[in-house]
C-alpha cells in the first residue's frame, strides 16, 4: 500500500460519495471510513501479513523489498555474478520504463564461468533495476520490479 | 596464509572454523540457505552469502552454488567442517580444479578412505589388523547367507558408501539375515545413493576407540591421542572422551602406531580420524578412516592443547607440523555430551521450535561449543545437535563432575532435550568404572528413570 494509492483511494470515495471502503488483498486488509472529521484510515493486519512483516525485519538490508500490490520482484535463481548487457560494450537487455513480456531475457547472471540467461516469468514494465552491472548477487536476491499489466 | 576462507557449512562447526580463521587473521566466508538466514553463523562471519532453499540438497550439498559463492567473494579456500561436502572427493577434486584449496586430504585418499571394503584392504597391507569379512560388495542373498555362514554369526551389514553410522543392519540368525540384508540395501541407496553392501563378522560387546591424526603435507603424521565413543545410540555417538578409560599403555601405544601406518597408506594430509573396534579380549579391528573433521574434535583439543581447527588451515596452507609423535603431550581427561532437541521420554522425537530461555553452563574447565541463542528457532531441516558440552579434569573422575555441574546449570527451555538422558548417564556406575560397550545405551533406556525430570525442575 503507497501513500500514492490510498490517496487514490480516498479521492474515488471522494468522488463517487462512498462512505465507507474496505479492500483486503495479499493478508492486508484496509478501511476507509468517512466521518464528519473527516477520513479515517484504519489498518488491519491480518496474521499472515504479521508474519511476513516479522520476517522482513529480521532480513539484510538488501532484500528489504516493500511487497507493492501488482508489482512483481525477480529474484536471482543462483549466485553469481550480475550482468545487465549480453557483452561489456552492447546495450543492456532492459531499461527502467521498459515493456517486457513473459520470456523476455532480463539479465545474465555469471555462475562457475558458464552465462545463464535470466528471464522473467511476467508481462509488465520495468520500474527499477536493484543491482549495477558486475555485482555479485546472492541465491534469492532482488534483481528488477516488474510492474504487472 | 589464506586470506579469505569459505566455510561450506552451518550450525556449530561453521562457528568453529569462524573462530580458528579469527583467531589466525583470516577473513571468513559464510553460506547459508534461506531456512538460515538469522543463524549465527552468518552474523559472525565477515561476508555472507545466501546459497538457495532449505533443503540440503539445494543449499549445503549444492555445489554449484558453494563454488559459486567461492568465486563471487573471491577465497583461497574452502573448509567443508563435517557431514555435508566434507568427505565428497568430487567436490574436493572442483575445488582443485577451480584453484581454491580444500581444507582437507587429497580427493584420492577421500576416494580411498570413502569405499569402506577397498579401506579395509588398503590397511591390511599395512599389517593394520581388520575385522573379518566379505572382501568386495555382496551381490544377492544367498552370497550373503553364504558369507555369514563362513564367519559366524552375529554379522553386521554395512553400506559400502555409508557413514555417520547409518546403512548398518545386524542378524543374528540366517532368519534375520535375509531381511536385514535387503533393508540394509534400500536404505544404502536412498542415504548414499550406492546400494553396495559388504558384511562382516559383528564383535561381541565392542568399545569402539577412535585416534585422532593430523599429517602435514611434508610427510609427517602424528597421532592426537584416542576416543572413546561407545555411549551411542542407533550408531550416533552421545557421549565421547579423551583418553579412552581402561586402555593399557601398550594397547595404547600399539594401536596408535597401527593408525598413523593406516593414515599413510591412505597418503593422508590434513586431519582425520581412524576407527577402531576393539573386543574383550583386548584385541583391535580397524573399522574405517573418517577422512575430515569430527564431531568430537573438542576433547581432544582439550586433553593435547592443539587446535585442530588452526592445525587444518595451517596444513592446508603448506606449514609443517612442527611437533613429532614423542612432543604430543596428554593432559587430564575430557569428557563431550552432545545435546540434542530430542525428547528421550517420547523415543528421541525431534522437538524443533524456539528457543525461549537458554542458559549455558560456564566457569572453569567447560566448554560451550554451540550455534543457539535465545529467540533463535530451531529449523527443521537440518540435524538435530543444538550444542556440546565438553568438561576437562585432571581425571576422568574430575571430568565427570565437571560435567555434571554443567549440565546442571544447562537450560534450553522450552525444548526438549537429551539433556537429562546425559545425566543419568554419567551416574551410572557402569559408566564410572568405565566399562562401558556400545550397548551400554540400550540398558539405559530399557530402565526406568525414577529420576525427576531435571529440566522440568531447573526450568521453573
Amino acid at each position: 500500500m503507497t501513500i500514492k494509492e490510498l490517496k487514490e483511494m480516498i479521492n474515488l470515495m471522494q468522488e463517487h460519495g462512498l462512505v465507507e471502503l474496505e479492500i483486503e488483498k495479499n493478508g492486508f486488509k484496509i478501511r476507509l471510513k468517512k466521518g464528519s472529521a473527516g477520513t479515517i484510515v484504519q489498518e488491519e493486519l491480518t496474521p499472515a501479513a504479521v508474519t511476513k512483516s516479522e520476517k522482513h525485519s529480521q532480513t539484510e538490508a538488501q532484500h528489504q523489498i516493500i511487497e507493492e500490490a501488482g508489482v512483481s520482484v525477480v529474484r536471482s535463481p543462483m549466485v553469481g555474478t550480475f550482468y545487465a548487457s549480453p557483452a561489456p560494450d552492447s546495450d543492456p537487455y532492459v531499461n527502467r520504463g521498459q515493456e517486457v513480456k513473459s520470456g523476455d531475457v532480463l539479465c545474465i547472471i555469471e555462475a562457475m564461468k558458464l552465462m545463464n540467461e535470466i528471464k522473467t516469468d511476467v508481462s509488465g514494465k520495468v520500474v527499477d533495476v536493484l543491482v549495477e552491472n558486475g555485482q555479485p548477487v546472492e541465491f534469492d536476491q532482488p534483481l528488477f520490479k516488474i510492474q504487472k499489466l | 596464509m589464506f586470506h579469505k576462507i569459505l566455510i561450506a557449512n552451518r550450525g556449530e562447526i561453521a562457528i568453529r572454523v569462524i573462530r580458528a580463521c579469527r583467531d589466525l587473521g583470516i577473513r571468513t566466508v559464510a553460506v547459508y540457505s534461506k531456512a538460515d538466514r538469522d543463524s549465527l553463523h552468518v552474523r559472525l562471519a565477515d561476508e555472507a552469502i545466501c546459497i538457495g532453499e532449505a533443503p540440503s540438497s539445494e543449499s549445503y550439498l549444492n555445489i554449484p552454488s558453494i563454488i559459486s559463492a567461492a568465486e563471487i567473494a573471491d577465497v583461497d579456500a574452502i573448509h567443508p567442517g563435517y557431514g555435508f561436502l566434507s568427505e565428497n572427493a568430487h567436490f574436493a577434486e572442483i575445488c582443485e580444479s577451480c584453484q581454491i584449496k580444500f581444507i582437507g586430504p587429497k580427493p584420492e585418499s577421500v576416494r580411498l578412505a570413502g569405499d569402506k571394503s577397498i579401506a579395509k584392504e588398503t590397511v591390511k597391507k599395512a599389517k593394520v589388523p581388520t575385522i573379518p569379512g566379505s572382501k568386495t560388495i555382496v551381490e544377492n542373498q544367498a552370497e550373503a547367507l553364504r558369507i555369514a555362514k563362513k564367519f559366524g554369526y552375529p554379522v553386521i551389514i554395512k553400506a559400502r558408501a555409508g557413514g555417520g553410522g547409518k546403512g548398518m543392519k545386524v542378524a543374528h540368525n540366517d532368519g534375520k539375515l535375509v531381511n536385514a540384508f535387503l533393508t540394509a540395501q534400500s536404505e544404502a541407496e536412498a542415504a548414499f545413493g550406492d546400494r553396495g553392501v559388504y558384511i562382516e563378522k559383528y564383535l561381541n560387546e565392542p568399545r569402539h576407540i577412535e585416534f585422532q591424526i593430523l599429517a602435514d603435507q611434508h610427510g609427517n603424521v602424528v597421532h592426537l591421542g584416542a576416543r572413546d565413543c561407545s555411549i551411542q545410540r542407533r550408531h550416533q555417538k552421545l557421549i565421547e572422551e579423551s583418553p579412552a578409560p581402561g586402555l593399557s599403555k601398550i594397547l595404547f601405544k600399539k594401536m596408535g602406531e597401527a593408525a598413523v601406518r593406516a593414515a599413510r597408506a591412505f597418503q593422508y594430509e590434513n586431519a582425520g580420524t581412524i576407527e577402531f573396534l576393539v573386543d574383550s579380549e583386548e584385541r583391535f579391528y580397524f573399522i574405517e578412516m573418517n577422512t575430515r573433521l569430527q564431531v568430537e574434535h573438542p576433547v581432544t583439543e582439550m586433553v593435547t592443547g592443539i587446535d585442530l581447527v588452526k592445525e587444518q588451515i595451517r596444513i592446508a596452507a603448506g606449514h609443517k607440523l612442527g611437533y613429532n609423535q614423542d612432543s604430543v603431550r596428554f593432559n587430564g581427561a575430557a569428557i563431550e555430551c552432545r545435546i540434542n532437541a530430542e525428547d528421550p521420554e517420547r523415543n528421541f522425537m525431534p522437538s524443533p521450535g524456539k528457543i525461549e530461555t537458554l542458559i549455558l553452563p560456564g566457569g572453569p574447565n567447560v566448554r560451550v561449543d554451540t550455534h543457539v541463542y535465545p529467540g533463535y528457532v530451531i529449523p527443521p531441516y537440518y540435524d538435530s545437535m543444538l550444542a556440546k558440552i565438553i568438561a576437562h579434569g585432571k581425571d576422568r573422575n574430575e571430568a565427570i563432575h565437571i560435567m555434571l555441574r554443567a549440565l546442571k546449570e544447562t537450560v534450553f527451555g522450552p525444548i526438549k532435550t537429551t539433556v537429562s538422558l546425559h545425566e543419568r548417564i554419567l551416574n551410572r556406575p557402569r559408566f564410572r568404572q568405565g566399562k562401558v560397550t556400545t550397548h551400554f545405551i540400550e540398558t539405559i533406556l530399557a530402565s526406568p528413570s525414577g529420576i525427576e525430570s531435571v529440566e522440568e525442575r531447573k526450568a521453573g
